[in-house]
């Protein structure tokens, strides 16, 4: 493998100036690319697609649980609660009520555990919260691993090339200790809770 | 029967307790003989489990309603073949499955483990046994699946109607054996260290392992995926609940694993890390057993279950303190045998990928844990369900197939931005090209669009690779599909991981597919009744009904014709009820294309003949399923061992089986 990337990058080598010219046109027409792709981007998510009744609708269902059936939102059960409860927010829907409004009738009706995802108030702000949090945490420590990794003191100890030598001086090690343990016939706490 | 399968239980409850507590006093005392008598009774446990096994789908053939376990998970009208799945429908089964894929699988690793190294093989033995030991015992004392019924019943309750489908054949089957199979590479990791071998030695072994346990558990998670999507009747493979989960979180930091093992392979670094990363994997797998027997989420599980769920907490907790105790006490031997030289590096990339599968593994822990926190400190109870996990895992998976089109293209030990760049080129126009296509298509939302050009451009990352590769090696004189096979058996892991990486890419397009582009309805049609689902026709043509002793069959006739007229044929979906479990399994009428699955579900029949179905349209789902054996493949390549040059029998039965903690003490 490395064998191969060395025969590839020699060849690449030789003409570097030329490649290099090749491929900064490239390099350029790619940032006016990403721009338009981001523009795109904005301009779909602002010319939002009016939903359909049902669209909505169907979205309400995949936020609400079914209170019978155990981790099943109304639009997976079968359930005829679930049924029901399509039935209304479509009723709902159709009446000109709001999402929050069916929301809210439907948690003064079952409680807040119908809610498919916690509302993002009081305690429950936590469980929103905590993941992106944890993200950061990690990413700091990961920071802070891979600058620790990258000290000088960590290098050396036995790269592969002195594995030889260093599982020669391990079995002589291991011989010696193996003889003492032998002389100290005591045997049984020899191999002790030294650390 | 019930006395041949007790027995048996007990005999290996006894063969493993003594592989286990024999290992340790053998290495401890320094007798080799008892070390390799405990290894040979290790080897033996598979029998007596098997047995017992045996005699357990032999009582659900002969239908012995005597055993309780018998009884409530079988009934005379079951059809024979399932007496192999009724086998595992309950708990007590369920837990001798995964004694005996373990037993297996620890006889297996242990007879093929490389002799070099007494000591440590002694040491993974008895954790490996006595993970074992810790399932028989369950089975002896506390969940005996051969217990007596009490009250003699003509008639068995009948096995869950969810579970006759063909995929339960072997989807709980791996999915078992891939989470209990984690024992394995983590009884190496904690074995070599409590052996005092702080090296490399256990990497290939482990990683070996690991890569078995994670890809069986894959392919089991998928097969649970395909399940769901032809029976549940809602028209999704994957709803993040919790005993989905619990499989989940293994594999995903089984694959931080598989990755960063890789680095100690090549570079001997990350020494603690990956130890403590097996450790979270095997913490994990425990914790998704307990799960599935009632753990902190809403489940309808019995009280006795719970019981048994406390208990597998309680092993967690104590393994987990165990294996991360024994690392903390060696942390100082475990030193990088190389620095990290650059953050631009493939070391440094294995970890922003292990950052963000542990990240997505804690986010699934933390949404199952939340509502139990939320209960004790507000007093409601609150589910936290799909949406959350979709919001908050959704952009990290997301940057995981960034990270994949980048990782494998950063070279080892120290990369330069300029090279970077050149590899990175050709892979994000291509990306920039597949979404301007979109956008063309009409597509603009934003993930969809990040999604599939990321994917396009690990794909032409992968492709390219193997072009230059098999160029390269076609120059200096072989054909074309030679250089092709040679070049990945050359570096297998690394080929086999692109072969993965495919399958990941194809996941990604069925998951954008069905999750922002399905369209889904309910209708209710009369016999001859048409109705139009985004170009499709479905025509309802009949019913019928037929009547079993468990169930009612409902069968519906229905149509589907293309948008140009052309019929796709006719399709018997149906539903059926079991009065005795008031479940109303159904299966679907599914047409699949690569481009989109029409997908039809009768949900319910209404006395005046109309029917009420619904019906999706769902883009790219097959590559879901086609993903699978790729996955399978790639794992085989990446698994095949090189030409066998390490195979050379070093049988050192030098002392070295001895006081090596003394060594370690130093």
């Amino acid at each position: 493998m490395s064998l191969l990337q060395g025969t590839r990058s020699t060849r690449v080598r030789l003409p570097i100036p030329n490649s290099a010219k090749r491929i900064r046109p490239l390099f350029a027409a790619a940032v006016p690319a990403i721009l338009l792709l981001l523009f795109l981007l904005f301009a779909g998510a602002c010319a939002t697609k009016t939903l359909t009744l049902e669209e909505r609708a169907q979205g309400i269902d995949q936020r609400l649980m079914c209170p019978v059936c155990p981790a099943e939102t109304i639009d997976q059960s079968q359930a005829d609660v679930a049924l029901q409860m399509r039935e209304l927010v479509r009723e709902k829907l159709r009446a000109g009520e709001s999402e929050e409004q069916i929301f809210d009738f439907f948690v003064e009706r079952y409680d807040k555990g119908v809610l498919a995802e916690p509302p993002a108030e009081g305690f429950n702000v936590l469980v929103w919260v905590i993941p992106p949090v944890a993200l950061v945490l990690g990413l700091a420590l990961l920071w802070f691993g891979i600058r620790h990794l990258g000290r000088p003191e960590h290098r050396g100890m036995s790269s592969e090339g002195d594995w030889e030598a260093e599982s020669e001086r391990y079995l002589r090690e291991v011989k010696e200790e193996f003889e003492a343990y032998r002389r100290a016939s005591g045997a049984g706490e020899a191999s002790g809770q030294g650390s | 029967m019930a006395e041949l399968g007790t027995l048996s239980l007990f005999f290996a409850l006894t063969l493993s307790l003594y592989a286990c507590v024999g290992s340790v006093i053998g290495v401890r005392k320094s007798l080799p003989e008892l070390v390799t008598s405990a290894r040979y009774s290790a080897y033996l446990t598979p029998l007596p489990v098997i047995v017992s096994v045996m005699a357990l789908v032999g009582a659900f053939l002969s239908r012995d309603f005597d055993i309780k376990y018998v009884a409530e998970h079988s009934n005379a009208a079951m059809s024979r073949e399932y007496a192999w799945v009724a086998f595992y429908a309950g708990n007590e089964g369920s837990i001798l499955f995964l004694a005996v894929a373990l037993a297996v699988a620890a006889a297996v690793a242990l007879a093929l483990a490389p002799r070099l190294h007494q000591a440590s093989l002694a040491y993974t033995c008895a954790v490996v046994t006595g993970v074992l030991t810790f399932f028989l015992a369950v089975l002896v004392f506390l969940a005996n699946p051969f217990e007596a019924t009490a009250v003699p019943v003509p008639d068995g309750r009948g096995m869950n109607p969810l579970l006759t489908h063909p995929g339960m054949f072997v989807h709980p089957p791996m999915l078992m054996t891939g989470l209990v199979t984690v024992t394995v590479p983590f009884a190496f990791a904690v074995g070599s260290l409590l052996a005092g071998r702080t090296g490399d030695e256990w990497v290939d072994t482990g990683r070996t392992w690991a890569l078995v346990s994670w890809s069986i558990l894959g392919a089991g998670l998928l097969l649970g995926g395909w399940w769901a999507y032809t029976i549940l009747g809602w028209g999704g493979f994957w709803a993040w609940d919790p005993v989905e989960n619990a499989g989940f979180m293994p594999w995903l930091v089984l694959t931080a694993f598989v990755h960063s093992i890789m680095v100690q392979k090549r570079r001997g670094m990350f020494r603690v890390w990956n130890i403590a990363l097996i450790n979270t994997a095997f913490t994990s797998a425990l914790l998704g057993m307990f799960i599935n027997r009632g753990g902190p989420t809403p489940s309808v599980h019995s009280f006795a279950e719970s019981v048994l769920g406390w208990v597998f907490l309680g092993f967690m907790v104590v393994t987990a303190l165990f294996s991360f105790g024994v690392l903390f006490k060696r942390i100082n031997f475990l030193r990088n045998a190389q620095r990290l030289e650059s953050k631009l590096s493939r070391e440094a990339a294995f970890l922003v990928n292990n950052l963000l599968f542990l990240a997505i593994a804690f986010v699934i822990i933390w949404g199952q844990v939340f509502p139990v926190l939320s209960d004790t400190v507000t007093g409601v109870t609150i589910t936290v369900g799909e949406p959350f996990y979709n919001q908050v895992n959704g952009p990290l998976l997301l940057a995981l197939v960034f990270l994949m089109g980048i990782g494998p293209l950063v070279p080892w030990r120290r990369g330069s931005f300029r090279q970077l760049r050149r590899a990175l080129l050709l892979p994000f126009i291509m990306a920039l090209a597949v979404a301007i296509v979109l956008i063309g298509l009409g597509i603009t939302k934003a993930f969809p669009l990040l999604a599939v050009g990321l994917s396009a451009a690990v794909a032409t990352g992968i492709v390219r690779e193997w072009y230059r590769g098999t160029r390269a090696r076609h120059r200096s004189g072989e054909s074309y599909p030679v250089a092709f096979l040679r070049l990945i058996s050359a570096n297998r892991p690394r080929y086999g991981g692109y072969v993965v990486h495919l399958a990941v890419v194809m996941m990604a397009l069925a998951i954008v597919g069905t999750y922002f582009f399905e369209t889904q309805r309910d209708v209710r049609l009369a016999p001859g009744q048409t109705t139009e689902v985004s170009g499709y026709s479905i025509t309802y043509i009949e019913s019928e009904q037929r009547d079993f002793p468990d169930r009612a069959e409902r069968i519906a006739t229905v149509e589907i014709v293309a948008e140009d007229g052309r019929s796709l044929g006719t399709f018997r979906p149906e539903q059926s009820f079991y009065p005795a479990f008031n479940l109303r399994p159904a299966r679907a009428a599914i047409h699949s294309t690569p481009l989109e699955d029409v997908y039809i579900i009768p949900n319910d029949f209404f006395p005046d003949g109309t029917v009420g179905f619904r019906v999706l349209v769902n883009p790219l789902v097959m590559w879901m399923w086609v993903a699978g054996p790729v996955m399978v493949l790639g794992t085989l390549i990446a698994l095949w061992p090189a030409r066998s040059r390490a195979r050379a029998p070093t049988m050192v039965s030098v002392p070295s089986v001895m006081p090596t903690p003394a060594r370690a003490a130093e």
